[in-house]
C-alpha cells in the first residue's frame, strides 16, 4: 500500500472500513494499479516538461474560470470589465497576472516539449498517436495564446485580431468568407468579440481538455522514451516494447511512477509555477493598453511569445511574405503530422540523429534571434518629435543648426539616424558608406534614385532650406571622418 | 449475416445519424456569418468637405450610419430628420473618438484632397497585416509601426513587406459632406 497522508489516514482503524468502501465504490484500485503503482523507465530531469504543461493548463483553467465570472464580452463593456477585474477586485490583478504569465510560459514550454520530442525521436513507433495529439495540442495552444489577449479588448488585442484577419484574407478562394466567419459580420465589432470569447472560454478549453486527456492516455499506454531506446537502434513497435519493459523493470533504469516520477516532474512544474507567480509580482498583472479602437494613432506590438513571427514577417521579401502567412502554418502542420512517417530510422535520442540536433538548434537560435531583432525593430520608420542630438563634442555653425531643425521638420529623422541616434531604416547620415558631394546630396534629396525608399522633396523644399539641410549632414559627416 | 453483425451496423449507422442530425445544423448556423457579405454600398460620412484643405492629408473618424437604427415603416421625413441629427452629432463626436462610428469600434481613415474635385480616402490598415499606418507630416509618408511598411503620399508601397498599395475607399460628396463606401474595401479593413 502507498505512503503519504491519504494512506496514513486510511490505515487508522476507524477509517479503515470507510476507506475500503470508497476504494471499492470508486474503483480506485484500478487507477492505482494501472497508472500510479506501475514501473516506468527513468527519464532525464527535463522530462517534467509535459507535467509542467499540464500544471500550467490547470492554472490557466482555474484563473480563467475565475475571470469569466466578471468578464463581459460586449464590445463596449469588455475593456472596463478587465479594468474592474485588474484594479477593482481583491487579488484580481494576481489572478489575471498569473493567467497572463502562465500563458506565456506555457508557449515557451510548448516549444521546449516539441523540440525535446524531435530531439529524442519521441514520435517513433509505437508513439505516433501520442505525437499526433501533441501536434493538435501545439496548434490549439498557440491559437489560444492569441485569442486570450484579444479578449482584453485593448489596442494590442484588436490589432492582434486584425493581423489574424489579414492572414485569413490571404487564404486563396475563401479568404473573404473566412474573415466574415471570424468577424461574425462585415466589420470588427460586438459579434467578433462574442465569437472570440466563445472559442477562448468554451470551445477551446473543451477541445484542449479532451485532446490532453487522450494524449495522456496514450502517454500512459506507450510511456516515455526509455534510456536504452536512446542508446541503440530499435526497429519495430514490439522491439520497443521489449526494450522498454526491461528498462522499467531494471533497478538502475526503472522506477515507480508514483511517487518517484510524479515527484520529479512535479518539481519542474512547481518551479515554473513559482516563476509565473514571481513574474506576476515583479512585472505586474499583464499591462492594459488604451481601449480597443481603430481611430487613434497607435504603435501596437504583439505579446512577447509571438515576437519571432513578427520579425519574420518584417524580414521576408515581399513576394514571399504573401505566401508565407498562409503557407507557413499549413506547411508546419502537415510536416509535423507526417514527421513520424518521414523520419523512419531506427535511432532515437540525439547521439545518432545529427539532422534532428542541427534542425532543433537552428530553430532555437532562429526563435531567439528573431525575437531580439523584433525588440529593436530596426525596420520601423516612425515620426520623431525632436531633432537628433548634436554629436558629442561638436559645435554646429548656425547654418547647420538650422539644418538640424529642418531635419526634424521634414521627417528626415523618421528614417535616418545621426551618429547612432534615431531609427535605422535609412543609413546613418553621420556614417555614410559612400560620401556624396554637396551637389550630389542636393539632387539626391530632391529626387532620390529609383528603387530607393525615400520620398522626393522636389516640390517641398526651398533652395535655402535644402542648403541648410545639406550643411547639417555635411558638417556631422566631415567631423565624423576626422 | 449474423445477428451481431447486423446489429453492429445498425448501431454505427444510428450513431452517425445522431451525429449528423445535431452536428450539421450546429455547423451551418456557426458558419452562417461567412456569407453575411454587405449587399450594396454602405455610405458613411466623414464630415463637411471644407474640413479637408486641398493638397493636404487629414485624418477623419468614420461617422455613424445615418439610417441603421431607423425602424421599417417610418416616414421618409422622419428618417431624413434622424439622418440629419446623426450627421450633426458626428462633428461633435470627432473629438471623442470612442463611440463615434456608432459601430462597436471607432475607426479613422486618411483623407487626401488631391485637388478641389478629387478626393482620395485611404484605409489606415496596412496592406501587409493590418497594423495602423500613421501619416508622417514631415516626410509625407504613411508609416506602419509593425513590420516596416512605408507608403508614399499617393498610397503606393515604398518599403517593407506590403505587396500592394493602401486600400482606397470609394467616395462621394453629398450635401457638402464627404462620404465613403465601407463595402468598397475588404471586410477586415
Amino acid at each position: 500500500m502507498a505512503s503519504g497522508p491519504i494512506a496514513w489516514l486510511a490505515r487508522r482503524s476507524r477509517l479503515k472500513s470507510a476507506w475500503h468502501w470508497v476504494r471499492d465504490r470508486f474503483q480506485l484500485r484500478e487507477i492505482w494499479q494501472h497508472v500510479l503503482d506501475r514501473r516506468v523507465a527513468k527519464g532525464s530531469w527535463y522530462f517534467g516538461d509535459g507535467a509542467t504543461l499540464f500544471l500550467l493548463f490547470i492554472v490557466l483553467v482555474v484563473t480563467g474560470a475565475a475571470m469569466t465570472l466578471s468578464y463581459s464580452s460586449a464590445s463596449d463593456e469588455a475593456y472596463d470589465s478587465v479594468r474592474q477585474i485588474t484594479y477593482g477586485q481583491p487579488l484580481g490583478w494576481f489572478v489575471r497576472g498569473l493567467h497572463y504569465w502562465s500563458a506565456g510560459l506555457m508557449v515557451v514550454m510548448l516549444f521546449f516539449h516539441l523540440f525535446r520530442q524531435i530531439l529524442l525521436g519521441g514520435y517513433k513507433s509505437p508513439r505516433e498517436g501520442s505525437w499526433l495529439f501533441g501536434v493538435f495540442l501545439f496548434f490549439g495552444v498557440m491559437i489560444m495564446s492569441l485569442l486570450g489577449y484579444i479578449l482584453r479588448w485593448d489596442e494590442r488585442g484588436i490589432y492582434a485580431l486584425r493581423v489574424a484577419l489579414n492572414i485569413f484574407y490571404r487564404v486563396p478562394w475563401i479568404g473573404e468568407e473566412l474573415v466574415l466567419l471570424v468577424q461574425g459580420g462585415p466589420e470588427i465589432g460586438s459579434e467578433t468579440l462574442s465569437r472570440i470569447y466563445a472559442v477562448h472560454v468554451i470551445i477551446g478549453p473543451l477541445l484542449l481538455t479532451s485532446l490532453i486527456a487522450y494524449h495522456l492516455y496514450l502517454v500512459v499506454r506507450h510511456s516515455i522514451t526509455s534510456p536504452t531506446e536512446r542508446e541503440r537502434p530499435v526497429e519495430t513497435a514490439s522491439e520497443q516494447r521489449a526494450v522498454y519493459e526491461r528498462d522499467a523493470l531494471s533497478k538502475e533504469r526503472g522506477e515507480i511512477f508514483y511517487p518517484d516520477t510524479v515527484a520529479k516532474s512535479g518539481l519542474m512544474g512547481a518551479i515554473f509555477l513559482a516563476l509565473g507567480i514571481g513574474l506576476t509580482f515583479a512585472l505586474g498583472g499583464g499591462r492594459l493598453y488604451p481601449e480597443a479602437n481603430l481611430a487613434e494613432p497607435s504603435y501596437p506590438m504583439e505579446e512577447w511569445w509571438w515576437s519571432w513571427f513578427s520579425a519574420l514577417a518584417a524580414l521576408l521579401p515581399p513576394w514571399l511574405a504573401s505566401y508565407f502567412y498562409v503557407g507557413f502554418p499549413l506547411l508546419l502542420f502537415v510536416v509535423l503530422i507526417l514527421l513520424p512517417f518521414i523520419d523512419r530510422g531506427p535511432h532515437r535520442g540525439m547521439r545518432n540523429r545529427p539532422i534532428a540536433v542541427v534542425l532543433v538548434s537552428a530553430c532555437v537560435i532562429a526563435l531567439l534571434g528573431l525575437s531580439s531583432l523584433r525588440i529593436r525593430s530596426a525596420w520601423t520608420a516612425w515620426p520623431q518629435p525632436t531633432p537628433p542630438p548634436v554629436p558629442e563634442g561638436m559645435v554646429l555653425p548656425p547654418e547647420a543648426e538650422q539644418g538640424r531643425q529642418l531635419f526634424a521638420r521634414y521627417g528626415c529623422n523618421s528614417c535616418h539616424a545621426i551618429d547612432g541616434h534615431g531609427p535605422g531604416v535609412g543609413p546613418d547620415l553621420a556614417d555614410l558608406r559612400e560620401t556624396l558631394s554637396y551637389a550630389e546630396m542636393r539632387s539626391y534629396i530632391l529626387q532620390p534614385p529609383p528603387g530607393v525608399a525615400m520620398p522626393p522633396y522636389e516640390d517641398r523644399l526651398s533652395e535655402e532650406e535644402l542648403d541648410r539641410l545639406v550643411d547639417f549632414v555635411m558638417v556631422v559627416q566631415t567631423a565624423r571622418q576626422q | 449475416m449474423e445477428r451481431r453483425t447486423v446489429l453492429g451496423i445498425l448501431v454505427q449507422l444510428g450513431s452517425a445519424a445522431v451525429a449528423l442530425v445535431v452536428g450539421i445544423p450546429a455547423l451551418i448556423t456557426a458558419l452562417s456569418p461567412a456569407s453575411a457579405r454587405r449587399r450594396g454600398p454602405a455610405w458613411r460620412s466623414l464630415g463637411p468637405i471644407e474640413q479637408f484643405p486641398v493638397g493636404e492629408v487629414r485624418s477623419a473618424v468614420i461617422g455613424r450610419p445615418a439610417a441603421e437604427h431607423t425602424a421599417e415603416g417610418r416616414s421618409g421625413a422622419e428618417r431624413a430628420a434622424e439622418g440629419r441629427a446623426t450627421a450633426g452629432r458626428a462633428t461633435a463626436e470627432r473629438a471623442t473618438a470612442k463611440g463615434a462610428s456608432g459601430a462597436a469600434v471607432a475607426q479613422s481613415v486618411y483623407v487626401w484632397r488631391r485637388s478641389a474635385e478629387e478626393v482620395v480616402v485611404f484605409s489606415r490598415s496596412c496592406t501587409d497585416l493590418g497594423c495602423p499606418v500613421t501619416w508622417d507630416p514631415g516626410s509625407h509618408c504613411f508609416l506602419c509601426p509593425c513590420h516596416g511598411g512605408i507608403f508614399a503620399k499617393d498610397g503606393e508601397r515604398m518599403a517593407g513587406p506590403p505587396d500592394r498599395p493602401l486600400y482606397r475607399y470609394a467616395n462621394r460628396v453629398r450635401d457638402g459632406r464627404l462620404e465613403i463606401d465601407l463595402s468598397s474595401v475588404p471586410p477586415m479593413v
